[in-house]
């Protein structure tokens, strides 16, 4: 054998293209080393929030929070679908108030209440000061049925939302963000874009009723949009029934799923239209000897920078990007680490956390703690909700994109007709061009 | 008294991170066949896993060059004693097709002869050829003089030459 040969045949092992297969080997072969290797671990951090009575209250109330955004928002512009005219008529009405049924079956997020929930409201709703929702709540909490009673402010001017619980004696008020709060006005000072993106959407007449003696005809889309909920709902089916000759909304009827497993139906009926109100009426009555569990609590960032830090915190803790980012399933995958094989490095270090300081700390401090840990999820949350609501076309490829994929496409919205943002896999941002998005995007599916 | 869990997890983690495209390369290049890979690399992230608590330093490095060839090692003996001959599936060297076979042969009894090279030979020569590294770098890592350095490549070389020659 010419034995330069051999020193030749090293040379080029050197020179060896690593197959793009072998690469993913690698990949695979570390992410199923972790789960072979580390032990099971339980009693993770949602586990002690899990007992947190309070927690569940409250978890259960952001959501409705949150559900009832979106309605809101839906309801101003909705209420159009008898076209023009009732869009016209709708846009002169300066105060409204209307009965909401909601009921969810089906398992919760971890962290609400672990049976079906039933909840009636009546809702007040001013274009000068306001929202105001007192809400009955029927929940199952630590398999015991659970009665609540809360009432909700949300008041743009102070942006400032407030909550009252009277059977805690305990009421939560939340800052609201200027990014939220623009983000609100815009939505809620625009109802005939909402009718624009209804009338945009599939939907069909279903014909002519007859609603507590009001000659009706309905109409009904799977547009998710038409949910509100700011992207955190599938499965829809909205209907909605409009008085023929006041031509006005008489009722609103949805159902969704807000996760794999979780159904909800909700009725909006009713309606006052052209209420007078006054300004006292939205003024919450806080009596004194109510505590409130989370003082000066801001309501989480919604902003680029704060989701950018949200996707980070998600990655340290599960190891990979989050599947999607709408608040309900985040939550989800965020929970679902308690129930994991590989908790990563970042999830044991919140665990100890938990398991070190918290446990000695008041049930409320307690809450303020786990809420603080937990708020740049909560930003993330709130800032993709902002751009569904904002109809920014935000498009997120966690499911396929890595923190190693520097060029590639984990997020993006719209900025205008020709102009993109996007937050690559290393989390930089920057604005691309309409053609330069469909290169990128394209790079993604192959 | 044993290290923390976490900070356990929490340096495997990073290990993980900062070497797994060393690991890749080189285990890639030593075995070329993707089972014998798979497997080397196993090794040697239990291997790492076991070892954490030491390459918490500035020593990490070299103890993962070492544990990367040891698993190389451990792949190869386990594949030799399976079947007696390895897969030449992605060689593609030699433009003939009777050269290329005989190359990729070739190829892969190289491979394996590396794998039965003693720990300090076969490291320096990865290191010298595969990841044509300077002599004092060599030494450095291998914490020994330049000398003995080229020594063990040349070593490492004749003993391949010799062990090819005989087979």
């Amino acid at each position: 054998m010419n034995d330069k040969k051999i020193e030749g045949i090293l040379r080029n092992l050197a020179q060896e293209h690593i197959p793009q297969d072998v690469q993913k080997i690698t990949e695979e072969t570390l992410r199923n080393f972790n789960e072979t290797l580390l032990p099971k671990k339980q009693h993770i951090l949602w586990e002690k929030i899990m007992r947190s009575q309070f927690i569940k209250l409250a978890a259960a109330a952001v959501l409705i929070i949150a559900v009832v955004f979106g309605v809101w928002l839906f309801v101003e512009g909705s209420t159009s679908v008898a076209l023009a005219d009732v869009l016209q008529r709708v846009e002169q009405v300066q105060a409204f108030m209307y009965k909401i049924k909601m009921k969810t079956t089906g398992n919760m997020q971890p962290a609400m209440p672990s049976g079906p929930m039933e909840m009636t409201g009546t809702i007040l709703i001013s274009n000068e000061y306001g929202m105001k929702m007192e809400m009955d709540m029927n929940m199952v909490v630590n398999d015991a049925n659970q009665k609540m009673r809360q009432i909700m402010y949300m008041l743009p001017q102070e942006k400032k939302m407030y909550m009252i619980m009277p059977e805690q004696k305990q009421y939560i008020q939340m800052e609201f963000t200027e990014d939220l709060l623009a983000g609100m006005k815009k939505q809620s000072n625009d109802p005939r874009d909402m009718l624009k993106r209804i009338l945009n959407s599939k939907y069909t007449d279903i014909g002519e009723s007859v609603i507590n003696g009001v000659e009706v005809e309905g109409f009904e889309t799977t547009d998710p949009t038409c949910a509100g909920a700011g992207g955190m709902v599938e499965d829809v089916k909205v209907t909605l029934w409009v008085d023929r000759k006041a031509e006005l909304p008489v009722r609103v009827e949805m159902h969704y799923k807000m996760n794999e497993q979780m159904q909800m139906e909700m009725t909006l009926e009713d309606f006052v239209w052209n209420l007078q109100v006054n300004a006292d009426e939205f003024e919450p009555v806080i009596p004194q000897d109510y505590t409130n569990p989370l003082p000066n609590y801001k309501m989480p960032t919604a902003n680029e920078e704060g989701a950018i830090e949200g996707l980070r915190f998600c990655e340290q803790l599960l190891g990979r990007y989050p599947k999607k980012i709408d608040m309900m399933n985040l939550m989800n995958e965020i929970v679902a680490i308690k129930d994991s094989n590989n908790p990563t490095a970042a999830a044991l270090k919140l665990r100890e956390e938990v398991k070190g300081d918290m446990n000695n700390l008041p049930e409320e401090e307690k809450a303020k703690k786990i809420m603080d840990l937990m708020r740049p999820v909560q930003s993330l949350g709130m800032f993709y909700m902002t751009l569904v609501q904002g109809k920014k076309e935000p498009v997120y490829y966690g499911d396929k994109v890595t923190a190693a994929d520097s060029n590639t496409v984990l997020m993006r919205w719209k900025l205008s007709d020709n102009e993109y943002r996007v937050i690559y896999g290393d989390l930089m941002a920057e604005n691309v061009s309409t053609e330069q998005l469909a290169e990128l995007e394209a790079a993604i599916s192959k | 008294m044993p290290m923390e869990y976490a900070r356990r997890v929490d340096i495997f983690r990073r290990l993980k991170t900062d070497y797994a495209g060393f690991l890749t390369s080189v285990l890639w290049r030593l075995t070329g066949d993707r089972e014998l890979f798979s497997e080397a690399l196993q090794y040697a992230m239990l291997e790492i896993w076991r070892h954490v608590e030491k390459l918490d330093g500035k020593k990490a490095g070299a103890y993962i060059y070492r544990i990367a060839l040891s698993a190389n090692s451990k792949a190869w003996r386990n594949r030799i004693g399976k079947n007696g001959h390895f897969s030449d599936s992605h060689l593609d060297i030699a433009a003939e097709p009777q050269q290329k076979t005989n190359d990729a042969e070739l190829i892969a009894e190289v491979r394996k002869s590396i794998a039965r090279l003693p720990a300090k030979q076969s490291a320096a020569l990865v290191m010298r050829y595969l990841q044509q590294q300077d002599y004092d770098t060599i030494a450095q890592k291998l914490g020994c003089s330049q000398v003995t350095a080229r020594s063990n490549v040349s070593k490492a070389v004749s003993a391949l030459k010799r062990v090819l020659r005989y087979e």
